[in-house]
């Protein structure tokens, strides 16, 4: 695959989120770029992380789904 | 619970042969069947085919509670309270989506598709991270299935859903053996009616056989359809008390009189091979025919599901005098062609546009208005009192046109309201 640019895979939206989803192409290897469309927040992951979240256990991202662990965290 | 208006004289307004006009009008009365019917009983939410994938929600009702139907990553059908426990905002708003998680728009706390607590913005607010473990969202305790169907019980103890059903698991029985996979869909998506009339003006109409040839006259003439002289004083078609308030227009005798496979849709074999060249393979030519003869139930499942043959009407109070009618098409898996004429007539019967279903309204929104008046005061069930019977299985039946159905519904009701049995 060419290095550089990002290719298009598409917009994911439902009642409570709404994102881009993209091959990103600038770094050495691919990544998939995820922007948050209401807030323009930009997040990556590389193939290994995509490839641990294929065997991720029923609900192991819930805990990162807590509001307050990292997007409205509490100041104290 | 909310105490349920005791003085309320069950036996008084109801009685075998006719039933009093408040029992449509009283505010108090509504609250009590909320509480002892709605929020006890067994009723219909969705099915299974609606939340096909992990992760799969739908917005689905309890009388006037919000529900979501989720099915979770192992398969699991949930039946959550649509009400953030936070300050009761509306978690889900879209009428179906994919999701593991809710966020709810209000304050951002976020609940799994299973209704845990996930967490909440800035929980320093709360001290910390304890109130997750109590405030899950809330659920109907009890969730069972018959073939693929749905129900909802608010009651932590009672009947099971197959004795709720009791005998009327045959009209599910009946539905699927139509299907040549075993199964059907209800993927046609739902058109919702709301109308000014109380719940049971509909819940009565759905097996009465009395009504057909005047209501649905010109639906039947447009049509050139003989279902309306099924519904006449000469047919052989009966109508019967299942049981638990669960009522049925049975109208086999004359479908097999006729003996015409698909006869009861209006159409013939060659209109749709495919679909009897399945059921044959799954059935053998013999039983599929006999399959093709008799045709689809015509069952009301007190207190919700209305099976009419290839529709199904789910009803929904909203209040003492208002109800939403939410309808689709029964669809069977795998069957595209008799699927596609099933939605057809779907459409030209209860669409936007269809005539059975306005007609219906009307009659409903009128007898809402009608029963206002303070004289008379009762309603009469009488009609085949004289003539009622048991049939080979023990039921007591009627001819088509009597009112066997509705005094089966009203004795089942007064059960469940505490009068006498």
């Amino acid at each position: 695959m060419a290095r550089g640019g990002r290719s298009g895979v598409g917009e994911l939206s439902s009642e409570f989120a709404s994102v881009h989803v993209s091959i990103d192409l600038e770094g050495n290897g691919p990544r998939l770029r995820v922007e948050d469309l209401r807030t323009g927040q930009v997040g990556f992951l590389d193939p290994l992380e995509l490839e641990t979240l294929a065997w991720l256990p029923e609900g192991a991202l819930h805990r990162f789904l807590d509001p307050s662990l990292h997007r409205w965290r509490a100041e104290s | 619970m909310p105490s349920v208006a005791p003085h309320l004289p069950w036996d008084e307004l109801i009685e075998p042969g006719r039933v009093h006009g408040s029992l449509y009008t009283d505010p108090d009365i509504y609250a009590a069947e909320l509480e002892r019917i709605w929020y006890r009983t067994w009723v219909f939410v969705g099915h299974v085919s609606e939340v096909p994938e992990p992760n799969d929600y739908v917005l689905k009702s309890i009388g006037p509670q919000p529900v979501i139907m989720s099915r979770d990553r192992q398969g699991e059908i949930h039946l959550l309270l649509n009400r953030c426990t936070h300050r009761a905002n509306l978690v889900c708003d879209a009428p179906k989506g994919n999701s593991s998680a809710f966020r709810c728009p209000y304050h951002g706390w976020t609940f799994s598709n299973t209704g845990k607590l996930l967490g909440y913005p800035f929980n320093s607010g709360y001290d910390g991270t304890a109130l997750k473990a109590e405030l899950g969202l809330g659920r109907v305790p009890r969730v069972a299935q018959y073939q693929g169907f749905v129900f909802g019980s608010f009651a932590e103890e009672g009947p099971t859903l197959e004795e709720h059903l009791g005998a009327a698991t045959d009209a599910f029985d009946r539905l699927v053996r139509l299907s040549p996979t075993g199964e059907v869909e209800l993927t046609a998506g739902w058109l919702q009616h709301k109308c000014k009339a109380n719940w049971k003006m509909l819940l009565e109409n759905e097996t009465d056989g009395y009504h057909p040839q005047f209501v649905h006259s010109s639906i039947f003439s447009v049509a050139s359809s003989g279902i309306g002289d099924l519904y006449g004083d000469k047919s052989t078609a009966v109508c019967r008390d299942l049981g638990n308030g669960h009522t049925e227009n049975d109208l086999r005798p004359e479908f097999r009189r006729m003996d015409q496979p698909l006869g009861w849709f209006g159409t013939k074999p060659e209109k749709v091979p495919d679909y009897v060249a399945q059921l044959e393979a799954k059935l053998g030519a013999e039983t599929a025919r006999e399959v093709l003869v008799d045709g689809s139930p015509h069952v009301m499942v007190f207190p919700n599901l209305f099976i009419a043959e290839i529709q199904l009407f789910v009803i929904q109070p909203t209040a003492v005098d208002e109800t939403v009618q939410h309808v689709t098409a029964v669809q069977y898996k795998g069957a595209p062609d008799m699927n596609r004429r099933m939605l057809q007539q779907t459409i030209g019967s209860v669409g936007p546009a269809g005539f059975l279903l306005a007609d219906d309204s009307e009659m409903y929104e009128r007898n809402q208005r009608g029963v206002q008046a303070r004289s008379p005061e009762w309603l009469t069930i009488r009609r085949g009192m004289h003539r009622e019977r048991e049939d080979a299985d023990g039921f007591t039946v009627g001819d088509a046109t009597d009112e066997v159905p509705q005094r089966a519904i009203w004795k089942h009701y007064r059960s469940l309201m505490g009068g006498a049995a």
